[in-house]
């Protein structure tokens, strides 16, 4: 679409509507609209005008069909001033500490299977497997397999261990398993990203830290690490608001009880049965909020390594050059 | 052309739709048998097997039992009424997603003859879709639940059956325990009930009190004994306890609400229950309780066919009104009609004979009830074997609340966040409570009272 085809349209006669659309150049500019409409459409339908109404529902007292009255931001001081909100919250600190010990051995896992290992094909379809049963059968696998007197038990019990807790009513113990469970689910997930991300590392560096005898967790902290560290922020993002929104592992295993009622299970008891909705939308743009607090948080920090990672490297170049 | 087409046959079904129903497509206005003006006789005066033996009509019914449309039970009763009425052909469907299918079908008019109300279309509304069969004084003597699908004192819909609330046990398990229905020993107030829980599991095997935790759903159960069962008043539910302070409180008497939720947080605290409540297994427990491995499991008495069906010794299951006494001494017990038949308002009017007369042989002739295992519709109808126990007990049937306090139950029930008979997570509580004592029972029930009375404070009227 260069000149030559500009001074042609020039010349020609002034076209009709119609017409236009049906030179090569109209049906571009129709296609780019209409690829761009559709999904802009979709998006904006599905996604941000439910938000919009979220918004405006957590302004309301309202049910599911009726809305009551206008209150203001008494569904946001309910939501800052119940009990069950923020210990909801808490528990969400089982679950963050859960996504760190996730990452690092998705990490781990990746960095290995990068690598030529036997049956690394086999281990990364294995460890990638859990994601792909839908999370409530996971929640039943693991309800048959908790129960006291269950599989874990009868296996503990062929190496010797007995008088274990009963994991699903012992309180702290049945938030750690259920966190665990959450991490069996989804590390898969974050093997697979950081893998691609390895690949993608300059194989060339490995031969050079190779000839300067580096080890391998040289290598990993030097140029694995460095080199991958937007997907691994990325991946932080993401284990940090699931790790706010858990639901599936509480809400099948243990249905809230015994304590480990999250946010979201609270929010959908709210919602759901007890058809608060007004208050459930301010739970829910309460945990937007926070969500978008860790995340600008982060992106922080990464800055903040940047800045730190580019003085030491200039420096190093320096050395090089004298 | 295509069009023309189109257009033809769009009218014609239009057409088709509007004569298949004479008489139908009127106003919203309740039409109603035996009512001035009204060419249909009303339910309460036909006499069947004697008026309009010689009508012929074609009935559809759709029901939401497919098991017994499947397995032949429902041709059976057809059989029985043929025998009377030779001419009037039934032809029964099934919809297994009841609720939910049929009230969609029903806004269409042309639906069919008879089928179960579906308890989603409000009271009010019952008139724009069904007939009224007759005036609620016109059968309130001799019928169970006449009222449960009325408006305005105009019946609607005639129960099919009917649920108590009580307690399945097994009666080899109590009889071993020295408790038995026979012997007049079955507990009749919280603390027989458990001190028998204690003799079970001191002198059998037997899981005393099954909670069946869970599934979670079945400890929402607990609810169902609030009314009636606990307080012997038809208002209360509805009408008084949405207007009452501290409806959860101890009576001192043993009945009430408190005593409800004791009784189950006593027995985990004592630990006469499942050794683990979270392994409690829903589908586990009907062969259990059928082979003798469970004492009593607290559940409607629509669980007691599913209880007997799950093993060989169907005769062992029982149930009994629950353990709670009134002051005058008498035992209550919440009872509720099941699905009710409704006539299609927009039928003929042969259709519309036949199908009352079908509903008046099908609930006083038909032994259905009965056979069901439910509670009988007519008042002089004989309570099945299982049921035997509540011969003699006063049934105590909600009243649906006025018109203007048509909301507050609702209200107050949401607004407290306690969701009673719609959530568990608060009988949930009662049983973590007694299991990990990290509160007490009245702990629990000061703060149901507070979030009780704040409710009852926004939305009662003062």
């Amino acid at each position: 679409m260069g000149e030559p085809q500009a001074t042609a349209v020039a010349e020609r006669p002034k076209l009709t509507f119609i017409q236009k659309c049906k030179t090569r150049r109209g049906q571009q500019i129709i296609c780019t609209i209409a690829f761009l409409v559709i999904p802009l459409l979709l998006l904006f339908v599905f996604t941000y005008l439910p938000f919009f109404k979220m918004v405006q529902f957590s302004f309301y007292d309202r049910d599911y069909l009726k809305v009551r009255k206008f209150v203001g931001l008494k569904n946001y001081l309910d939501v800052f001033s119940r009990d069950d909100c923020f210990q909801a919250l808490k528990l969400s600190l089982y679950y963050m500490v859960g996504s760190a010990v996730q990452i690092a051995l998705a990490l781990l896992f990746a960095t290995i299977l990068s690598f030529k290992v036997r049956g690394s094909k086999f281990f990364r379809g294995a460890l990638y497997f859990p994601c792909l049963i839908c999370g409530i059968a996971v929640g039943f696998i693991f309800k048959f397999f908790l129960n006291p007197g269950f599989v874990l038990d009868t296996l503990l019990g062929w190496v010797g261990v007995t008088g274990t807790p009963n994991w699903l009513e012992t309180e702290v113990v049945n938030n750690i398993v259920l966190v665990a469970c959450s991490l069996w689910k989804y590390i898969g997930q974050n093997i697979v990203l950081f893998i691609g991300a390895i690949a993608s590392v300059d194989p060339v560096l490995y031969e050079a830290a190779d000839l300067d005898g580096a080890n391998a967790w040289q290598r990993f902290k030097s140029i694995i690490l460095p080199s991958i560290r937007t997907i691994v922020v990325l991946n932080l993002i993401l284990s940090v608001s699931g790790a706010l929104s858990a639901f599936e592992m509480p809400y099948v295993v243990t249905n809230g009880a015994f304590g480990t009622s999250t946010y979201f299970v609270v929010m959908n008891k709210l919602a759901h049965t007890d058809m608060k909705v007004g208050l459930a939308s301010a739970m829910a743009v309460v945990l937007l909020a926070l969500i978008l607090i860790v995340t600008v948080a982060q992106k922080l920090v990464e800055k903040y390594m940047d800045y730190l990672e580019n003085r030491p490297r200039d420096y190093g170049v320096k050395e090089a050059a004298e | 052309m295509k069009k023309w087409l189109s257009l033809l046959l769009t009218v014609a079904m239009a057409v088709s739709l509007l004569t298949a129903c004479g008489g139908g497509g009127g106003a919203d206005a309740p039409k109603v048998a035996g009512a001035d003006g009204s060419s249909l006789p009303a339910y309460h005066t036909l006499k069947v097997g004697e008026d309009y033996t010689d009508l012929t009509a074609e009935l559809r019914i759709i029901s939401h039992r497919t098991d017994l449309i499947n397995d032949g039970t429902f041709a059976k009763y057809a059989e029985q009424f043929n025998a009377l009425y030779p001419n009037i052909k039934l032809n029964f469907e099934g919809i297994t997603n009841y609720a939910d299918d049929m009230t969609a079908r029903i806004s269409s008019d042309d639906w069919g003859d008879i089928c179960m109300v579906p308890t989603t279309i409000a009271l009010p509304d019952l008139g724009g879709y069904f007939l009224g069969l007759c005036q609620v004084s016109d059968i309130a003597a001799d019928y169970n639940f006449a009222s449960n699908r009325a408006f305005d004192g105009i019946v609607y819909g005639i129960p099919s059956t009917g649920n108590a609330q009580g307690i399945v046990y097994n009666s080899k398990v109590l009889k071993a325990a020295g408790y038995s229905y026979e012997d007049g020993t079955l507990p009749k107030t919280p603390d027989a009930f458990m001190q028998m829980l204690k003799d079970i599991k001191a002198k059998t095997d037997a899981i005393p009190l099954y909670t069946n935790f869970a599934a979670g759903w079945t400890m929402g159960a607990w609810d169902a004994y609030l009314g009636g069962c606990a307080t012997a008043d038809p208002d209360w539910m509805n009408i008084t306890m949405p207007q009452t302070h501290d409806v959860f409180a101890d009576k001192g008497d043993g009945t009430g609400a408190y005593a409800v939720y004791k009784i189950l947080y006593d027995a985990v605290k004592e630990g006469l229950v499942e050794p683990s409540v979270t392994a409690s297994d829903w589908e586990g427990c009907k062969p259990m309780i059928n082979n003798g491995e469970i004492g009593t499991m607290v559940l409607g008495s629509w669980a007691v066919i599913q209880m007997q069906e799950a093993g060989p010794n169907a005769a062992d299951i029982g149930y009994m009104p629950f353990p709670i006494t009134q002051p005058d001494g008498k035992q209550y017990a919440s009872a509720g009609a099941d699905y009710c038949f409704g006539v299609n308002k927009n039928c003929s009017d042969d259709n519309a004979i036949a199908a009352m007369l079908f509903i008046k042989w099908f609930t006083e002739s038909s032994n259905f009830a009965y056979d069901q295992g439910g509670v009988p519709v007519l008042k002089s109808q004989a309570y099945p074997e299982t049921l035997k126990a509540f011969d003699g007990i006063a049934l105590i049937e909600d009243t649906p609340a006025p018109t203007e306090l048509a909301t507050l139950q609702p209200d107050v029930n949401r607004e407290s966040e306690l969701s009673l008979n719609a959530d568990n997570t608060h009988v949930q509580r009662v049983v973590e409570a007694a299991v990990n004592g990290k509160e007490t029972y009245d702990d629990i029930i000061a703060e149901w009272n507070e979030r009780w009375n704040a409710a009852v404070d926004e939305y009662a009227p003062k």
